[in-house]
Order: structure tokens, then sequence, then C-alpha cells
């Protein structure tokens, strides 16, 4: 296939996309928005886990920084929405630079720890300043526009595909993927280790604290139980791993295909759904570690066979 | 220090009270050694002498106190990313290379001192000439290369940066004589060139025979320096060394 036809394939889905709201129903539409919205969550993980090689559990804190900043700014300041989409992705992105400092230092489980800490640290401060609404949370302005949540989130999906996209092709995200197949050789050919990781970090909360801010107005009410659900990190990661970390389009595949399996599951068998969805991450763990990206590269050359590799190069 | 200003005269690199370690564990202890311009400078030890800590210093991967004089400038204040723009640029122990990317990526990487892309392309083209085994293999994944090619990939990833001092750590650990054969051969090419070599090895008759002068070094120490086919056949050098 040859680029202007992926081109054009790609224009027709965004079209195809925007276009829902109007022919959609409206639990399709409210699919799409938290779907979308889990993409771009995805997608920003992969910025830092996928791409740099540094599986950040702090990226569910990132998008608890932006919820709150457009709730404060609507609530507490009765600023425009934009506003609150601006400070709260001012707050992720500072502090995505002043933790990445010392902590993407770490390596590995060490720094999964360490950020596994931080959205607890965050809600327990979030919890005592009364500015956030301390333990009560903040109730925001009701918009009854689905369609606008729609388009805003899908827009925000395409910027980060879009960045993504262009850290495959840019001198920055050969740096990255540079750190994340060898971090010392990467230093010594050249690459500002510090300086690159921590962008990539600040870049990854920049998506996520947009996403946030996006469902905090979506949603109507925050409090920081919910801002800061480690299960959401733990949702974000387990999509861009399903579709296949590294890659511009596995995020997003992966969001939509589990999103969808999901939503199937809990309206199927709803009390064991968490059961069904549990048996098909590890079905997918099992059978293709490296995600779907992976298969279509290699179903074609060894078809059922990849799967029973996977199965022997793991031992299972 | 007057004494030291003077011989800066003609030297590329001049090291100088060097001290390094990790943790609070000194490994070197007050290290000199000087590189003068288009020459091979072997380093030679036995395992645990300090060469690679030496090397990881000089490139700025680990702190380190002293003076590092590169171009009349000092790198101790330096980044690895800053020493590595500054000319000094390592095949570190090991290889380091990016295993999960093509022997092409691997070089384009290091490709990052300069900017013009037509020149990279160019450097490429003289990297598959010098290695031509690297041609071939350009598509395959680096990781998935025998060790000799592994390590003609880390040298000519280096090279494609231009380095003025190129540091090579351990060149011959683990390859068979006839790929270590090839490689000196290299060696000397890209020297008649203009590349100054700071060759660090524990096989040391295999570096003193390719040097033009040497350095042995123990427990973090100098303890002999000289011209190569000198140490060679210096005494204690042989009794310690080459088991003659």
């Amino acid at each position: 296939m040859n680029s202007a036809i992926r081109i054009a394939i790609a224009l027709l889905a965004v079209v195809v996309l925007a276009a829902l709201p109007w022919f959609g129903s409206d639990v399709i539409v409210q699919f799409g928005i938290s779907t979308l919205l889990l993409a771009v969550l995805a997608q920003g993980w992969n910025i830092i886990g996928g791409y740099t090689g540094y599986p950040s559990f702090g990226n569910s804190t990132f998008f608890g920084l932006g919820a709150y900043g457009v709730a404060v700014a609507m609530v507490q300041w009765n600023m425009p929405f934009w506003v609150g989409m601006v400070f709260g992705a001012a707050m992720a992105v500072c502090f995505a630079i002043l933790l990445g400092l010392p902590v993407l230092r770490l390596k590995g489980h060490y720094f999964a720890i360490a950020t596994l800490a931080l959205a607890q640290v965050v809600a327990a401060i979030v919890s005592n300043i009364p500015l956030f609404g301390q333990n009560i949370g903040l109730v925001l302005p009701p918009l009854n526009n689905d369609a606008m949540f729609y388009e805003l989130s899908l827009a925000l999906l395409l910027m980060a595909t879009l960045t993504v996209w262009w850290l495959t092709r840019s001198r920055f995200g050969f740096g990255l993927i540079a750190i994340r197949e060898n971090e010392e050789g990467a230093a010594v050919m050249g690459v500002n280790t510090t300086l690159y990781k921590v962008m990539a970090f600040a870049l990854s909360g920049l998506f996520s604290s947009l996403a946030g801010g996006i469902q905090a107005y979506w949603i109507t009410f925050l409090d920081p139980a919910s801002a800061f659900d480690i299960s959401l990190n733990v949702k974000m990661i387990i999509m861009a791993v399903f579709g296949g970390p590294g890659t511009v389009l596995g995020p997003i595949v992966g969001a939509v295909v589990l999103s969808a399996v999901s939503e199937v599951l809990s309206s199927e068998v709803t009390n064991a759904a968490g059961l069904f969805f549990g048996i098909v991450v590890v079905a997918a763990v099992v059978l293709m570690p490296r995600g779907l990206a992976d298969i279509v590269h290699h179903f074609r050359k060894s078809g059922w066979r990849y799967f029973v590799q996977n199965i022997r190069a793991h031992r299972i | 220090m007057s004494v030291a200003g003077k011989s800066t005269d003609g030297a590329l690199l001049r090291v100088s009270g060097l001290g390094a370690g990790y943790g609070g564990m000194p490994v070197l202890h007050s290290v000199s050694l000087e590189v003068r311009p288009a020459e091979i400078v072997a380093v030679v030890g036995s395992n645990g002498a300090g060469k690679t800590t030496l090397l990881r210093a000089l490139s700025r991967v680990i702190a380190a106190t002293g003076q590092i004089e590169f171009k009349g400038r000092d790198l101790v204040p330096l980044t690895p990313d800053q020493a590595f723009a500054a000319g000094l640029v390592q095949v570190p122990e090991g290889r380091q290379l990016f295993d999960r990317m093509t022997v092409e990526d691997n070089l384009l990487m290091a490709a990052d001192r300069r900017s013009d892309k037509a020149v990279a392309l160019e450097d490429l083209r003289r990297m598959y000439a010098l290695f031509p085994r690297l041609g071939e293999r350009r598509r395959q994944l680096a990781g998935s290369m025998s060790g000799g090619e592994q390590q003609m990939c880390a040298m000519a990833r280096a090279l494609m940066a231009r380095p003025i001092l190129l540091a090579i750590d351990e060149m011959s650990l683990g390859l068979a004589p006839v790929v270590v054969e090839q490689l000196m051969e290299v060696l000397a090419r890209i020297r008649d060139e203009g590349v100054t070599v700071l060759l660090v090895e524990q096989d040391v008759h295999l570096a003193l025979s390719a040097a033009d002068r040497g350095y042995v070094m123990e427990t973090g120490r100098i303890v002999h320096e000289g011209a190569a086919k000198d140490l060679i056949d210096d005494p204690a050098v042989r009794k310690a060394y080459l088991g003659l």
C-alpha cells in the first residue's frame, strides 16, 4: 500500500468517526466518548511506556490533575472551560517535570512502584485543600451536549496520535526508542537522556490531563477517589499493551476492542463481567504478549503457529 | 600547573589527577595520561584494573574528579551528550547496541551529531564500504547478529558520529581471532584518516602491537607508560601480562 492510499483511508476513517453523532444513538455516542478518552489515555501512556520503556503508573495522576484544573477553574473561579483545560494541563506538565527529574532515575519495577505511590499521595493532598473541594468533591455546571464532548475527544485523540506518529519519524522519538532499547548506549551516543525522558513524561502527562479535563466537564462531578483512580492507570496500560505498545495505532485498537468487549460483557453477563474480562486479558498475554500489532506483522508468515510459538516461548 | 599548561601543546586529550568510582568506592586514583592527534593509544591491564571505569569517566557517564582536557576544554562539568557533541565518542563495553532496532537505524542514531541528512547518508555508505558485512545486514535487527558483527555495528555506529577521539572498550572480547584481525585493520585505516583512537584492552599483546603508545594500569593507577614497542619488550610487562 502506498502512502497516498493510507492517508486517504485515515482521512476517511476520521470523517466517518466525526460524523457519528449525526447518525449514532445516544448510547453509541456516550460509548464513543468514553472509548475515545480511554484511547487518548492509552496513547498518552504509549509515549512514556511504549516508546520510552518506562512503565508509568503516574498517568492517572495527570488525568486527575487535568480534571481538577477544569473543575477548579469553572466552579471556584467561574472561568470558561478552556481556561480550565490550560490550567489543568499546566499543573500536569509542571508536576511531570518536577517529579520526573528524580523518579525517572529509577528503572523498570522501581519506576513503576514509585509512580504508583503518586496517585495515592496526590489524592491525599487534594482531599485536604479547600480550593479543590476537599473530600466532598466539586460539582460542575452541567452541559447537555454529548456531540460536542464527542468531537472534542476525537480531536484530542487525533492530536495525540499525530504526536505519536511524529515521534516515529523525528529525532526526538528516535532518541526515546534508543533509551528504551539501551539507555547507556543512548547516553554514549549523544542522547541527553534526562531531558528526553522528562519531555516524554511531560508529553504523556499533557494528553492524560486534557482527557481528564474533558471527562470532568462531561461527568460534571469530581472527587479525589474518582479523579485519582489507580485502576484507570491499569486500564490504559492493558489497552496499550493489548494493542501493541510502541506502535502508532496499537493503543487505539486496543482501547476500542477492549472497551467493546467490556461493554458487551457487562450487558450480557452483568455479574461475571469482570471475570470474563480477566480471561480475555490473560488469553491476550499468553497468546500475543507483544500485542495485536505484532500479530499483524507475524500472522501472515507463521499463521496459527504464531500463538503456539508464543506459548512455548514463555513456557506457560 | 605551569608545567601542565606547557605539555598541552599537541595533546588532544590530557587527563590529570583523574579520580572516579561507584558509590563511595573509589576505583581510579589520580590517573594521568595523554593522547595526541592521530595516534592509537592503548590502555592495558588485567581484569578489575579500572580500564572500563576510566572510559566511562572520560565519556562522562559516571562522576569524576580531576581534569579531563579535550581540545583545550575541560570535560569534567559536562554531561555524556555534551562530551559526545565535543567529539569524544565511545564504543562501550558489551557494545550496548539498540538490539531491536535495525543495523541501519543503529548507525543513523549516531548521526545526531550533525544535522545534515545528505552527509549522514554519505557516511552510511562509507560505513558499509568499511564493513561490508553490515551492508549485507542493514535491515536485520542488531541483536540478532553474531558477536563479531555486533562489534562491527558498534564501531560503525561510533564512527557515524565522526569522532575526533574514538574510545573503544574491550574490542576483542569474545571474538574470533580472524574477526579481531579485521577490526584491527579498520582501526589502522581510520587512524590514517585522522581519527585518534584510545583502545582499552585486556589482550595486552594485541593492543600493544597495534598501538603507537601504551599505558599499563593496575588497581586504578597507571604503572607503566611508553612507546608500545618498548612496553612489549619491557621485562616487567612481559612477565606480568604476557606470561613470558
